[in-house]
């Protein structure tokens, strides 16, 4: 197995840094305006929003209803142990709620933005306190295992946070991309602009939610993250979530191999770029590629329309999941087109010198990193899908 | 007469498909030639219930006198030697007409080509008689080289004329053998007798034995006589690769087994030592010669030469453990080649190619060939001899039985069954595992990111006939006693005479 260092593996700059930066303070979008390319985002967005749905609805009732439970057998159900609930589960009739877990380990290992800083506060170390004392006094073996390694159960809450922060996020997000079908529907949406203004207007409008998250514990309820921490939904949790998922990523296990101990990836976590921007849709399907998880879930839930303009594109349904993953692609282009226009510091039609030239610097950045995303899925140069 | 029906349906087959009535559409020929063969296998299967596995000698025998002047009579017979081999003759035949389609010239003659092919192995593999061998040896050698020269690849010329010197060398020589027996004992009986070369002399067995080998060495083929085959192979279509691998060779080894080691035991005896080094040396070339590859066919046809190494050995050996080995070996190896082929074809109608420089990641789930590839990791698996596979059972048998007698050898041989290993991993890791390309890498990121990357998929139909010659291999793998108790009766019979003999 020839060893491919990191930069091969994304480094795909169809379209150009000044390109890129051009379309971004122009207002373009990034995504070249094509009929297709409407049918494939807005489609993928909304069998995305059907599955985030249930990605949300799990993550909360992971956070709430599993709280520090040793063996959380059953977390994916829901709270639904009814046979047919199970047997389903167990022929995998099911969504596959580890890609969920998956993006919550990136979000929760990269750890930037408001939210990880809260977590490693003086004030959520108090929460924990308070969490654990109240848990200790019913559950022998937390009581046991505290005093041995006093830094895990902290540890524990800090991930429950993020699963359920998470799950908060993706909530608004799921009723997003379902409002945005309704609205194509409608013919409210036509077009690429159309779509990144839509999601951009939705993530403003939410931009000031609150991220806040308590558990019951016998009877008592006990804040995680209390609503004085002042944490909120764009900059707390989005924005730190496409810095994760969207941008840095973790390498896929399965088709490449990195020498870690060469620099192949880099000691810098920052200076990571293996996220969904980034990523080969090819290996889809493969062993040890993770989105393939959700390309299923996202199979199970498609639009007919798209469905059907699959089924006549290279093998049909043979090489579905591959084709739903560079829609996909597309997709979270659009959705990072529109955070970028929503954090824009100034308007873009603003004509302070000093407002403008923060702005370029602003989407200069931005440029940069996309330079070498897989940009040649917005169709930008001619004979590149 | 079930070994004259088996003998004529092939040859039915043969006049019907020349000369049906009209134009029959190429799928039409296809399927009278699948039926006639269908008809084979069945009468190769009932021939198998028929036999009787625990009397060593000849079984189901038919002799009538054909031209008693010439010592050619129509005498043919079955035993745990060639019974083995006419199943597999029988099986590997019918999937080459059934996975052969899209001919586009002369598909009465291609099919004609094919029954006729079968019918002549089988001839020559039940032939009690050397002058009757000698002419279902022959009649098989016109046909496959239309087979190459016609439906061949680009270089098909050059390839067919090559296989057609050095077998019709090969033929000469086995028939110089044949009549030099005659001359040397003044008898015109080319019953298939060991007694009458028991009146010469070592020095006159020695010459007729070394004609005998180099003739069969060339069919087998063992190094230095093998050059024809690699070309043979590369040139040849999917399903003549699949014919000539699996059952053509096996002529050269059953040859060998039949009239050089059981006519002259005691000049065998006598160069058993060299034959061995020769065995191990065809072994480790080969093996080494297929590791250099990096046409997938070309390592295929390699590994063949090497494998085919194994059949020597356990005959120099000869013991009834390495004889039996011998016999596993022809069938095993007749199995996998063929799988082997099988699959390689898929690739290169897929893909358009069989080049290791440019093949990468065909196991890609979606957009590559993972049904193949998986397939092709059982076939090189069982290859190498993996346990659980009919190549471990053989391989082990060979090694066994021949490492008591001649140990440099066999410990040389099984460096080979290593090196095995070594090359079909190099296959698969370069052809099916990374990212899927079917271009070579050109050092540019993008270039080498590409997502358009388009292969047909493989249909069903195509992935049966593998699917069927995998399980084979596996069945023959955790089941060996089902092959064992055809032939070991016969095989230790063998061994146990000729070394009294010698």
């Amino acid at each position: 197995m020839p060893v491919i260092s990191a930069d091969l593996v994304h480094a795909n700059s169809s379209v150009g840094q000044e390109e890129l930066q051009r379309l971004l303070l122009c207002g373009e979008s990034l995504l070249l305006d094509t009929p297709d390319h409407v049918l494939e985002v807005v489609g993928v967005l909304e069998s995305y929003g059907e599955v985030l749905d249930a990605y949300s609805i799990n993550l909360i009732y992971q956070a709430e209803s599993q709280f520090l439970n040793p063996f959380p057998i059953f977390k994916y159900l829901d709270g639904d142990l009814s046979p047919a609930k199970i047997w389903r589960h167990l022929i995998h009739d099911r969504i596959n709620f580890e890609y969920a877990e998956y993006c919550q380990k990136a979000m929760f290992w990269h750890g930037t933005g408001g939210l990880d800083a809260y977590l490693d506060s003086d004030a959520f170390a108090e929460n924990c306190r308070r969490i654990i004392a109240a848990k200790r006094k019913r559950d022998p073996l937390l009581f046991a295992l505290h005093p041995l390694s006093p830094g895990f159960l902290p540890e524990l809450i800090r991930s429950a946070a993020t699963i359920h922060a998470l799950g908060q996020f993706w909530r608004v997000m799921s009723d997003l991309f379902l409002d945005l079908a309704k609205a194509e529907r409608a013919g409210k949406v036509s077009t690429i602009p159309d779509v990144v203004a839509f999601i951009k207007d939705g993530l403003v409008a939410a931009a000031a939610n609150p991220i806040h998250y308590g558990v019951s514990i016998e009877g008592e309820y006990l804040w995680v993250l209390p609503p004085e921490a002042g944490l909120s939904f764009l900059v707390d949790v989005a924005v730190p979530y496409v810095e994760a998922v969207f941008l840095r990523g973790m390498p896929f296990l399965g088709t490449v191999s990195f020498n870690a101990q060469a620099q192949q990836i880099s000691p810098d976590q920052g200076q990571f770029s293996y996220g969904a921007l980034y990523a080969d849709p090819m290996p889809t399907m493969g062993a040890g590629i993770p989105p393939s998880l959700l390309m299923q879930d996202m199979y199970r839930h498609l639009p007919e329309a798209l469905h059907q303009w699959y089924l006549v594109r290279t093998r049909g349904e043979g090489d579905i999941r591959v084709k739903i993953c560079m829609s996909f692609q597309k997709s979270m282009f659009c959705v990072t087109n529109a955070a970028i226009n929503g954090t824009m510091p100034h308007p873009l039609d603003c004509t302070d010198p000093a407002a403008q030239a923060a702005n370029t610097a602003y989407a200069g950045a931005w440029a940069q990193r996309l330079a070498s995303a897989r940009n040649d899925c917005l169709g930008r140069v001619p004979g590149v899908a | 007469m079930i070994i004259t029906s088996l003998l004529l349906i092939p040859f039915a087959g043969t006049l019907a498909l020349l000369l049906w009535p009209g134009s029959p559409t190429p799928s039409r020929l296809r399927l009278i030639s699948i039926a006639f063969l269908v008809i084979q296998l069945g009468l190769s299967l009932a021939m198998a219930f028929a036999f009787d596995p625990a009397q060593p000698g000849m079984q189901l025998q038919e002799h009538h006198s054909w031209l008693p002047g010439l010592g050619l009579d129509y005498a043919v017979g079955v035993d745990g030697l060639s019974l083995p081999l006419v199943l597999i003759n029988g099986g590997l035949t019918l999937v080459s007409a059934v996975i052969t389609r899209d001919i586009d010239k002369r598909p009465r003659i291609y099919f004609a080509m094919l029954l006729l092919i079968s019918g002549a192995v089988n001839g020559a593999f039940l032939s009690e008689n050397l002058l009757l061998f000698f002419l279902f040896y022959e009649l098989e050698l016109i046909p496959l080289w239309l087979l190459v020269s016609v439906w061949g690849g680009a270089n098909r010329a050059y390839a067919a004329t090559k296989f057609l010197i050095f077998t019709a060398i090969s033929g000469m020589l086995i028939l110089g053998a044949f009549l030099g027996l005659a001359l040397l004992t003044g008898s015109a009986d080319f019953s298939l007798s060991p007694v009458s070369s028991e009146r010469l002399a070592m020095g006159g067995q020695l010459w007729l034995l070394g004609a005998l080998l180099i003739g069969f060495g060339i069919k087998i083929p063992l190094v230095p006589l093998h050059n024809w085959l690699p070309d043979a192979h590369t040139q040849a279509s999917t399903p003549v690769s699949v014919l000539l691998a699996g059952v053509l060779l096996k002529l050269g080894t059953y040859g060998m087994l039949r009239f050089g080691f059981q006519l002259f035991p005691e000049a065998w005896a006598k160069l058993a030592p060299a034959l061995a080094i020769w065995a191990a040396i065809s072994v480790l070339y080969g093996s080494l010669a297929a590791i250099a590859q990096t046409d997938m066919k070309r390592m295929v046809a390699y590994s063949s030469v090497g494998h085919m190494g194994y059949v020597l050995l356990a005959a120099a050996a000869n013991t009834p453990l390495s004889l039996l080995g011998a016999v596993f070996q022809m069938v095993s190896h007749g199995l996998i080649s063929a799988l082997l082929f099988l699959l390689v074809g898929i690739v290169y109608r897929k893909t358009g190619t069989r080049d290791l420089d440019v093949l990468r990641g065909l196991l890609n789930p979606e957009k590559g060939l993972p049904l193949t590839g998986s397939l092709m990791i059982v076939a090189v698996m069982a290859s190498a001899g993996l346990p659980g596979m009919a190549g471990f059972i053989s391989e082990f048998l060979v090694f066994r039985g021949s490492i008591t007698v001649f140990p440099l050898a066999t410990l040389l041989s099984m460096v080979g069954s290593g090196l095995t290993a070594v090359y079909f991993l190099l296959l698969v890791n370069r052809a099916f595992f990374g990212r899927l390309a079917v271009t070579p890498p050109s050092g540019d990121a993008v270039a080498d990111a590409r997502l358009d990357v388009q292969l047909a998929p493989v249909a069903p139909r195509e992935t049966i006939p593998a699917l069927v010659l995998a399980t084979g291999v596996v069945l023959i793998g955790l089941v060996p006693s089902s092959l064992s108790r055809l032939s070991e009766v016969a095989t230790t019979a063998l061994s146990v005479f000729t070394q009294g003999a010698s």
